[in-house]
């Protein structure tokens, strides 16, 4: 599941009675830090919430350029990134300029994807989860050098102090650094797309629970380091489950 | 038998200086552009597009300019970084370098970037499976640069595992017995042996303890390394 973006359950209602208030806000001055994420990521929520309509023509750059208060190269990247997403095409000539092309299945927020799936689908997903991180943590056991590990400890303790966004980002990069150890790009672009599907939530055993699999790891114990890898994601699934009860309760 | 490693240690090395020389323009122009103005912005490391792109070619998939945290004076990390496409045009590479974004990944952990910083000494980090920017199993080549004497982030080069295995592993086939190229952690880069993976851990030596000293080994397998990169031949 993908993170909210504090986006409500209405969204198809915002898109369509959008307010000259909500479109200002979007095209208030950013600050200066990372301008081009910045600046993408503003452009790819107005399109995935509906504030920029499909089809519907973008400001030119310079225009955009004004209005973020960046340069319009600033622009120019943004634009290149949301065309590499696929969410805006560029017609050149005459009554030419950036559409935006909305995207073909609508951007959920992870109380609906979560709504929306099935028991079934998720205890799929998290099979599939647990067998990838599993394997990744028993080969990482096998493989991992002292620098490796030392990356590890350093993931492990970002879970300690981690707080809102910091938990989730915790969480991935945890796994992602034990997927890397393992020496497998494949297990590490899997654990990747897995990510982008299944969401561990946050709970206050991570920060322990990583800390054990990274010790098994370290102690070069791959069957234990697999086994604590399984049921730190099964545990998580399970909770994900009960959120989907709780949600979808009458 | 010696003759013939003496040669795999010298393709080595020729590999590496050919890998940092592609490097040598990135950086006088990285350096340069430090120098010549009081305050570099995230967007006057456009300029060194033209270098990052030249850069590519050969082995080399993937170049530019990371800087290290406050190197920028309108951001805290930046960099500028170019990667080959077999067919089309180089693209450029975009990451999340916002710490409050949850897609951010924080590379000043990444040893391409800390090795050079604590030691002031050029590295190569790997192999290791690069999951910021090529997502494949890649060797990275690393020179600090250097704003009025202090680190101020790297200039680098990425190249595939599996590119360098095929130059090599035909160089370690002629050698008598089991031969493979090590990085100072043990890690198998290439290998003539099934028995030696790349990316499994030499258990017969103790490399990273070997490396402090660099002492001839005593009977048994021979660990030579290969001119001052952190490769070395072990023939067993």
């Amino acid at each position: 599941m993908s993170h909210g973006k504090g986006v409500g359950q209405d969204w198809r209602v915002t898109r369509k009675g959008m307010s000259h208030g909500a479109r200002s806000a979007m095209f208030a001055p950013l600050g200066q830090l990372g301008r081009v994420e910045a600046v993408t990521a503003r452009l790819v929520d107005a399109i995935t919430i509906g504030l920029l309509a499909d089809a519907e023509r973008l400001p030119s750059e310079a225009e955009l350029a004004a209005r973020l208060g960046v340069s319009t190269v600033t622009v120019r990247e943004a634009l290149v990134a949301l065309r590499q997403r696929g969410l805006i095409e560029t017609r050149r000539g005459r009554g030419g300029g950036s559409f935006v092309t909305a995207p073909a299945t609508p951007t959920h927020t992870w109380q609906e994807t979560l709504r929306a799936i099935s028991l079934s689908e998720l205890r799929d997903v998290g099979d599939h989860y647990a067998a990838i991180a599993g394997a990744a943590a028993r080969l990482a056991a096998e493989r991992s050098s002292a620098e490796d590990i030392e990356r590890l400890k350093l993931a492990t303790t970002d879970m300690r102090a981690a707080t809102g966004v910091e938990v989730a980002r915790a969480e991935r990069q945890f796994h992602l650094e034990v997927a890397a150890a393992a020496q497998s790009p494949r297990l590490t672009q899997e654990e990747m797309r897995l990510q982008s599907l299944l969401w561990l939530p946050p709970h206050r055993s991570a920060y322990a629970e990583h800390r054990e699999i990274t010790a098994a790891i370290a102690a070069a114990d791959g069957d234990e380091a697999r086994l604590l890898t399984e049921e730190h994601v099964v545990d998580a699934v399970a909770r994900l489950a009960e959120l989907h009860l709780d949600l979808v309760a009458p | 038998m010696a003759v013939a490693g003496d040669e795999v240690v010298e393709q080595v090395s020729a590999l590496v200086e050919g890998v940092f020389e592609r490097l040598k323009p990135v950086l006088v122009a990285t350096e340069s552009l430090l120098a010549d103005r009081p305050a570099v912005r995230a967007r006057d490391l456009d300029r060194l597009r033209p270098f990052a792109v030249g850069a590519l070619g050969g082995l080399v998939v993937g170049a530019g300019y990371i800087c290290a945290p406050h190197t920028l004076a309108d951001q805290l990390l930046g960099f500028q970084w170019w990667t080959a496409n077999q067919d089309a045009a180089p693209s450029q590479l975009f990451i999340s370098l916002d710490p409050a974004s949850a897609d951010f990944l924080d590379y000043t952990r990444q040893s391409w970037f800390t090795v050079p910083r604590d030691t002031g000494r050029r590295h190569i980090t790997g192999p290791y499976v690069d999951y910021l920017c090529t997502d494949e199993y890649t060797l990275t080549f690393t020179i600090p640069v250097r704003r009025d004497g202090r680190f101020a982030g790297v200039v680098g080069a990425d190249v595939y595992v599996r590119a360098v295995e095929r130059v090599l592993r035909p160089r370690l086939r002629p050698l008598g017995g089991r031969a493979a190229l090590v990085n100072a952690q043990g890690r198998v880069i290439v290998s003539n042996s099934v028995r030696q993976v790349t990316g499994s851990l030499v258990r017969e030596v103790d490399v990273p303890a070997w490396w402090l000293t660099q002492a001839p080994l005593r009977g048994g397998p021979r660990l030579r390394r290969c001119g001052d990169a952190p490769i070395a031949l072990l023939e067993t």
